[in-house]
């Protein structure tokens, strides 16, 4: 029943792309987008900036150089404890903190571009108005969901560089959620070696072989939301608890969430639902031919959403028995 | 009125012991500047038993008295329906906010958009959606309330199982999703953020 007022808008969204494309209003954010793309691939830089979601507010350094076609980017957190990510090239070399087990990088973890076309499918996309962030002039793109089963962003384009100086989600009732905003950027001064080294706080991250094909074979999906792909799956082992979780990841070009899976081995457990900010965190349990399964559903998508998809896992077995 | 009645009356209104009649009484005397001259010495008394003494020359009460002799009266009719309202307003949404919590706290069947509802009846202004006293119903967490990983978020249902892998989930969610993309510092800010205990 719930997805019947869907179709429409489904069918709304495919018929719409191809004139959305021709459409001047469109090109613009293309251009936009591909400005904040090549920015990132081509733009030294550095500065400060804030993140916040409900009661918790974090300042933060980036610096970011390009040098012989590698970007280099090293970000440190200002307060409190000094979180650090040295990144080259989208792989992540090294991390502050302890990482959970199983996280890592993989061979096909890279740097993912916002698709404009991709993302009108699910997002309508526009420019409405410009502004001032981190006394510079910038462009506000407002991506509104086409549907119940994502947030809208506001996104604030510097017009010198492309760069997105300010990001802000924002739920259906208008509700901030997080906001993420520079303070201060300096386009000309590069980064020197010196900033660009890590501290010894940062701990290289272990490379990961896929093991997508296990936790595929395991689990399936009967509904994720319009647009999600799937873009990561394993299974990994947990030092604590010594349950074996699968993992899946999925993504709209732009929101993500995570599915967990686990088996209770007999553990009583009630379901749970948590929001921290953006991040809603759904936890069901379910009865599979497997035995019984705790199904946890992590990610920046609203909690009526995260609970349909975690009614939705099944079991692989199910599928080929019957 | 004779005169000793009211200083009595005074005297308990200022040890706050009077009682309705000698309030009203009170009150009644109050625009009479003798009256207040009284009251003003009895201060000074009361100042200097107490140790406190101060130059007691500021009399608020006449300059709020002139302040709002000055001010436009405002309409009482449209007061009266409004005020009742408002009453009603604050009655439904506690009777919503006593609702949301026992249903949440039962885990009921409830939908995203029945919170949100729910939640946009309580909370008027814009704020990040988790902080409504419906959802503190069902939030339980013990001495860990103010440092914990959830001390910011919302938990319904028990401390145990979800208390143990829902702040890894939670890690493991942000940590991939830093590592994964490099579209903009976003998800690594997020994953910090989470860190900040």
């Amino acid at each position: 029943m719930r997805a019947l007022p869907l179709i429409p808008l489904l069918l709304g969204g495919w018929l719409a792309l191809p004139a959305h494309a021709a459409d001047p209003a469109d090109a613009r954010i293309a251009t936009l987008f591909n400005r904040l793309a090549q920015a990132e691939r081509e733009q030294d830089f550095q500065g400060t900036f804030v993140y916040e979601r409900n009661g918790i507010f974090s300042t933060h350094r980036i610096w970011h150089r390009v040098q012989d076609g590698k970007v280099i980017e090293r970000l440190l957190q200002l307060d409190g404890l000094p979180q650090e990510v040295l990144r080259v090239d989208g792989k992540t070399q090294c991390v502050s903190g302890t990482l959970v087990a199983g996280v890592g990088n993989t061979p096909d973890s890279s740097g993912r571009l916002l698709d404009p076309l991709k993302l009108m499918s699910w997002y309508d996309i526009k420019t409405v108005g410009e502004t001032r962030v981190a006394g510079r002039e910038v462009d506000i793109v407002s991506l509104k969901p086409r549907d119940q089963h994502r947030y809208a962003f506001e996104l604030h384009l510097d017009k010198d560089t492309g760069l997105p100086l300010k990001s802000l989600l924002i739920n259906d009732k208008g509700q901030l959620l997080e906001r993420f905003q520079f303070t201060g950027l300096n386009t000309q001064a590069v980064p020197t070696e010196q900033e660009l080294k890590p501290s010894d706080n940062c701990k290289a991250v272990a490379q990961v072989p896929p093991q997508a094909a296990e936790a595929l074979a395991s689990w399936r999906s009967d509904w994720v939301p319009p647009g999600f792909e799937l873009v990561k799956s394993y299974v990994r082992k947990d030092p604590q608890t010594k349950a074996t979780v699968s993992s899946l990841m999925y993504d709209d070009g732009l929101a993500r969430f995570s599915v967990f899976l686990e088996s209770l081995d007999g553990e009583s457990v009630t379901d749970t639902r948590a929001q921290l900010g953006p991040t809603v965190a759904v936890s069901r349990h379910l009865t599979t031919p497997k035995g019984d399964m705790m199904v946890t559903v992590v990610g920046e998508i609203p909690i009526g959403t995260a609970e349909r998809i975690a009614l939705s896992m099944r079991a692989q077995d199910v599928q080929t028995k019957q | 009125m004779s005169r000793e009645a009211l200083q009595e009356s005074l005297s308990a209104v200022m040890d706050n012991e009077a009682d309705e009649l000698e309030l009203r009484r009170v009150l009644s005397a109050v625009d009479d500047s003798e009256t207040r001259a009284t009251w003003s010495r009895y201060q000074v008394a009361r100042a200097a038993m107490h140790k406190e003494l101060l130059l007691p020359q500021l009399d608020i009460a006449a300059a709020v008295s002139a302040a709002l002799a000055d001010e436009a009266a405002p309409v009482k009719a449209s007061r009266g329906p409004w005020r009742s309202l408002g009453r009603l307003a604050v009655a439904a949404s506690v009777t919503v906010a006593v609702l949301a919590g026992v249903r949440l706290y039962n885990q009921d069947e409830i939908s995203g958009v029945q919170l949100a509802a729910q939640q946009s009846a309580q909370q008027g202004v814009a704020v990040p959606q988790v902080q409504g006293p419906a959802v503190l119903a069902g939030y339980s967490e013990s001495s860990e309330q103010a440092t914990g990983p959830m001390a910011n978020g919302v938990l319904q249902g028990q401390a145990g199982w979800d208390n143990q892998r829902l702040p890894g989930y939670l890690r493991q969610h942000a940590q991939e999703a830093a590592l994964k993309g490099t579209e903009s510092a976003l998800p690594y800010a997020r994953a910090a953020s989470l860190e900040n205990r």
